[in-house]
């Protein structure tokens, strides 16, 4: 390689980004732009999404709505997405795991893959805890496994797809004849700690409040790492279970949309998301610091998580 | 064993609950080796539940009657005004399409005077338009 | 606990003319777009939610309890004046107020509605304030396995509600909880029955059923009956007697019992999260009629229809607080928007909500106590309007029902698709009525499908599938005797009524 065609390259680069700066900034929505959420109203995924959308619209001047459609963790509303036209008239926010887990399991029946989206980036990693009633006989994965081995089984409340094919994973190395209470959210799983008749549960949040009032206790933390009010709470990994899961927030709009619509959509999610009323937001919504990865990051961290999911929860 | 509009009923009703039973659930609900409730039990028990009391209700029918047909036709009419309506919705638009679905309801309905129709095309899709778009800040269908 | 001090600092707060002011717009802004067909407060609340974030906590809050509690009332109106309700909770106000509005008593039985909502509320709310604590941990007593007994319970309570056939009566349920499986299994969460459509992962959409079934479906069998003469959707008769326009004292006295057993239905269903308004209202219902001396009076404009039906599905929305202020636990999408509003404040509700923010609990108390007199005022005003308002022709009536019904099933399902489905139903709803299938057991059926099937599986997984478990939960047999006990009352007591016409089908 030249030093010219080094320095054309550079320069056409520059150019680009240039021109994509400026475009980015004449570029607007024809129209409303939605911003679409996977979950239902009064989530904690709602109520970060909805305070985005604000904000964006005050920095942008854009019109813009928050919008609500539920459904499979985000694969109704994804589905959605993938079948408009890419006018960068629609940004969707979801879950990361619920969308993997369902193009592991059944991605033939799917109407969209990961190359139907374009990504925009991500506003948080939430943080998932399996706890105990404090009263519990035990306080760790081990001393739950024994306990449940000698009192044949345990039942656990779980509220999602991920938090059940974890615990499956223990079980099948275990073998200690978990039982799975399903439930409609981490708020009913609190309470069935609470009123005695489960033992274990998991929270994304709502059990912070309990830990605090020493309800409940923290046997072990879900993701790949240890939480940040926890620290000395080892992960189920650490345990000796070769498992986790990495739910992440991330924004998502139609594959194929054009490159400035792209920029722009990108930089005004990670403006509003760089707002301090978005960190209080994101802080009150998931006790986590505001975390976006930015467009290409977040593609490859569900790239990495589908293999990831494929290895981990493989039947 | 007359036939009446239970009985009529009673034959459609058993009819869907088998092909619920053997075409739909076996081949739209996902089996699963475990759990306690299996995606396919309330399905099942429903399409039996049907069955049975479609049978049943053909065995002992009441003496309910439906309306006469030319009601049923009127709405069959309203109610493919209504489909097409959407369809049109969905290419082109609610501005488009809602004062011209405000004009052949009302017509149907047989308003002639022109104050009221006037009202139905002209300001109502306009003070919906105001409501939704500017009031509540959402978008229109 | 919260001392005295805190409790009337908290009153105080409550009690700022800048407070009335959020309270009374939310108030009337709830009872708008709970009366106008196919918006509903719900959404109304989601909306202002990011509004209320450069608020303060306490007029935030309340603004959004007074749309809730104005929605309440907002949502009687179209169920009574247009018997086309757009929830299913007012569609057993319907019951009785469409029939009483249609003789020519509009503001009758929308005065009815009002009074009895708002007593309902009130009596949920003075629970809320002095009991909530010993309330919430009975509440925590209730497992899935009583819950689940519960649920027997009610739906043996609810069997009053099936006309003179017991078969279609079944028919009708059946089909209801067919249409709750779509979506996805609870234990698994496998797409289920919905054929390639992965929109209704999450299962049909409840506003498009909801406002399909029961509102659309009467427009078209109203629409199929008009003959080309133009009259108003609603009759007016000046009777010249003052009475027919207004709910006399006597009146409202003589339901007071029926009243009271709504307001603890609505109250005790409202603070077990899970089970909800439509059931209460419907179970209320339910028992005033087959507790009547002339249950045949029912469905033909009974003054205790009505008080049952409001009274109990107000009461719930104050109870549904219980479980949400003390344990964090939405009872209703309602309750999960004030959840919202908390979290938007760093405020989390739990265990530590009364000793962290006693202040502003009972701020909000003080909110909540206003709301329901603002109500009360607001609506007697309202309620004039409004049947003014369904007194213009049919002919607009019918056709800006339809269009909004269109636009708000959008917004709330967000696009089309869900408005289609909204118009399967109405087809559904209307060949079902004219056939004598009940749409209402359908809708029962729906919406307490899920919860039923999820109680069911939680209990098995307690109990490991061994059902002889259930002598461990004492609470829950009980519940299971005295449905067997309602059931054979119930039915025995709606059957018989209609047997006798039965010997003269057979020609």
């Amino acid at each position: 390689m030249t030093l010219t065609t080094k320095l054309t390259g550079l320069l056409a680069g520059a150019v680009m980004a240039l021109a994509t700066a400026a475009t980015a900034a004449d570029w607007k929505p024809s129209g409303t732009l939605r911003l679409q959420i996977g979950f239902g109203a009064g989530g904690s995924t709602d109520t970060m999404g909805r305070v985005i959308a604000k904000v964006m619209k005050e920095q942008t001047g854009w019109n813009i709505i928050a919008e609500n459609k539920t459904g499979g963790g985000g694969v109704a509303m994804f589905t959605g997405i993938s079948k408009m036209p890419p006018k960068g008239n629609v940004i969707g926010m979801g879950v990361n795991m619920p969308i993997m887990i369902n193009l592991v399991k059944r991605g033939d029946q799917l109407p969209f893959d990961l190359d139907s989206f374009d990504y925009l980036g991500t506003v948080a990693h939430a943080q998932l805890a399996l706890v105990a009633s404090a009263d519990a006989p035990f306080d760790d994965i081990a001393g739950m496994v024994e306990y449940a081995k000698a009192n044949d089984g345990l039942p656990i409340a779980f509220s999602a797809a991920p938090q059940k094919f974890l615990m499956s994973a223990v079980d099948k190395e275990a073998g200690a004849g978990f039982r799975y209470v399903s439930t409609k959210g981490g708020a009913e799983n609190m309470k069935l700690i609470l009123g005695g008749q489960v033992l274990a549960g998991f929270g994304s949040g709502e059990h912070l409040q309990y830990l605090e009032s020493g309800d409940v206790k923290m046997i072990a933390s879900a993701n790949d790492s240890r939480h940040n009010y926890a620290p000395d709470t080892q992960t189920v990994r650490e345990a000796g279970y070769d498992v986790y899961v990495d739910p992440y927030f991330f924004f998502a709009t139609t594959a194929g949309t054009d490159p400035e619509a792209l920029a722009a959509l990108t930089k005004a999610l990670s403006d509003a998301i760089a707002s301090d009323e978005v960190a209080e937001v994101v802080k009150n919504a998931t006790q986590t610091e505001a975390l976006n990865l930015g467009p290409d990051t977040t593609k490859q961290m569900l790239v990495d998580g589908v293999e990831n999911v494929r290895v981990l929860f493989a039947d | 064993m007359s036939v009446t509009a239970d009985r009529g009923a009673g034959a459609v009703i058993s009819l869907f609950g088998l092909v619920l039973y053997f075409g739909v659930i076996p081949n739209f609900v996902e089996a699963v080796d475990d759990g306690w409730v299996l995606p396919a039990t309330i399905p099942n028990a429903v399409a039996i539940v049907l069955i049975v009391c479609g049978i049943l209700l053909i065995l002992k029918p009441t003496t309910h009657r439906p309306q006469r047909m030319i009601e049923f036709q009127k709405a069959a009419l309203y109610f493919g005004l209504l489909a097409f309506g959407l369809l049109a919705m969905s290419y082109l638009g609610f501005t488009y399409t809602a004062p011209v679905i405000a004009l052949v309801l009302m017509l149907l309905i047989g308003e002639r005077r022109p104050l009221w129709l006037i009202l139905g095309v002209a300001v109502l899709p306009a003070t919906i338009w105001f409501l939704v778009v500017y009031v509540l800040d959402r978008a229109l269908p | 606990m919260v001392d005295l001090a805190t409790i009337l600092a908290g009153f105080a707060d409550a009690f700022t003319l800048w407070n009335l002011a959020f309270v009374l717009f939310g108030v009337v802004l709830g009872q708008f777009v709970g009366a106008v067909p196919g918006i509903g407060p719900v959404m109304a609340m989601a909306i202002a939610i990011p509004f209320t974030f450069g608020l303060d906590p306490l007029p935030a809050i309340a603004f959004l309890v007074g749309v809730n509690k104005g929605g309440l009332v907002g949502g009687a109106v179209p169920a009574v004046l247009m018997n086309t309700p757009g929830t299913p909770d007012a569609a057993a106000t319907a019951m009785d107020g469409y029939p009483l509005a249609r003789a020519g008593k509009p503001l009758k039985a929308t005065k009815m509605a009002l009074f009895s909502s708002v007593t309902g509320d009130t009596f949920s709310d003075i629970v809320l304030i002095t009991v909530s604590a010993p309330l919430a941990i009975l509440a925590l007593r209730m497992g899935p396995v009583e819950i689940f007994a519960l649920m027997i319970f009610a739906f043996s309570v609810l069997s009053g509600l099936i006309g003179n056939s017991l078969i279609k009566g079944i028919i009708a349920a059946a089909l209801g909880l067919l249409c709750a499986s779509i979506g996805s299994d609870p234990e698994n969460y496998t797409p289920r029955l919905i054929f390639g459509y992965f929109e209704l992962f999450d299962g049909l959409p409840l506003p498009s059923v909801a406002i399909g079934m029961l509102a659309i479906s009467e427009i078209l069998r109203r629409l199929s009956q008009i003959r080309g003469d133009m009259r108003g959707a609603i009759e007016l008769h000046d009777t010249g007697n003052p009475d027919d326009r207004r709910v006399t004292w006597a009146e409202y006295w003589g339901c007071r019992f029926t009243m009271l057993r709504g307001a603890v239905i609505g109250t005790i269903l409202g603070a077990l999260p899970g089970i909800g308004s439509t059931a209460a209202a419907f179970m209320s219902y339910a028992s005033a009629k087959t507790t009547s001396k002339e249950p045949e009076t029912f469905g033909k404009g009974n003054l205790h229809g009505i008080a049952a039906a409001e009274s109990a599905n107000s009461a719930v929305v104050g109870s549904n607080l219980i479980p949400l202020l003390t344990l964090g636990i939405p009872g209703s999408v309602g309750a999960a928007l004030i959840i919202s509003a908390f979290m938007i404040h760093g405020i989390q509700p739990g265990p530590l909500l009364f000793q962290d923010q006693g202040r502003l609990i009972y701020g909000l108390f003080g909110a909540m106590i206003m709301a329901n007199l603002l109500n009360l005022w607001v609506g007697q005003l309202g309620l004039r309007f409004w049947v003014k308002v369904v007194s213009a022709p049919e002919s607009i009536i019918f056709a800006s029902a339809l269009l909004l019904c269109i636009v708000g099933v959008s917004m709330a399902t967000g696009g089309i698709f869900g408005v289609a489905i909204m118009l399967i139903f109405a087809g559904l709803g209307y060949l079902m009525t004219s056939f004598g299938f009940s749409v209402v057991i359908f809708i029962i059926a729906f919406f307490l499908g899920p919860r039923f099937e999820i109680s069911l599986s939680q209990s098995l997984a307690l109990m490991n599938g061994d059902w002889s478990k259930l002598v461990n939960y004492p609470i829950a047999l009980a519940l299971l005797a005295l449905s067997m006990v309602s059931l054979i009352w119930f039915l025995s007591r709606t059957q018989s009524d209609d047997l006798p016409p039965e010997t003269s089908i057979e020609e």
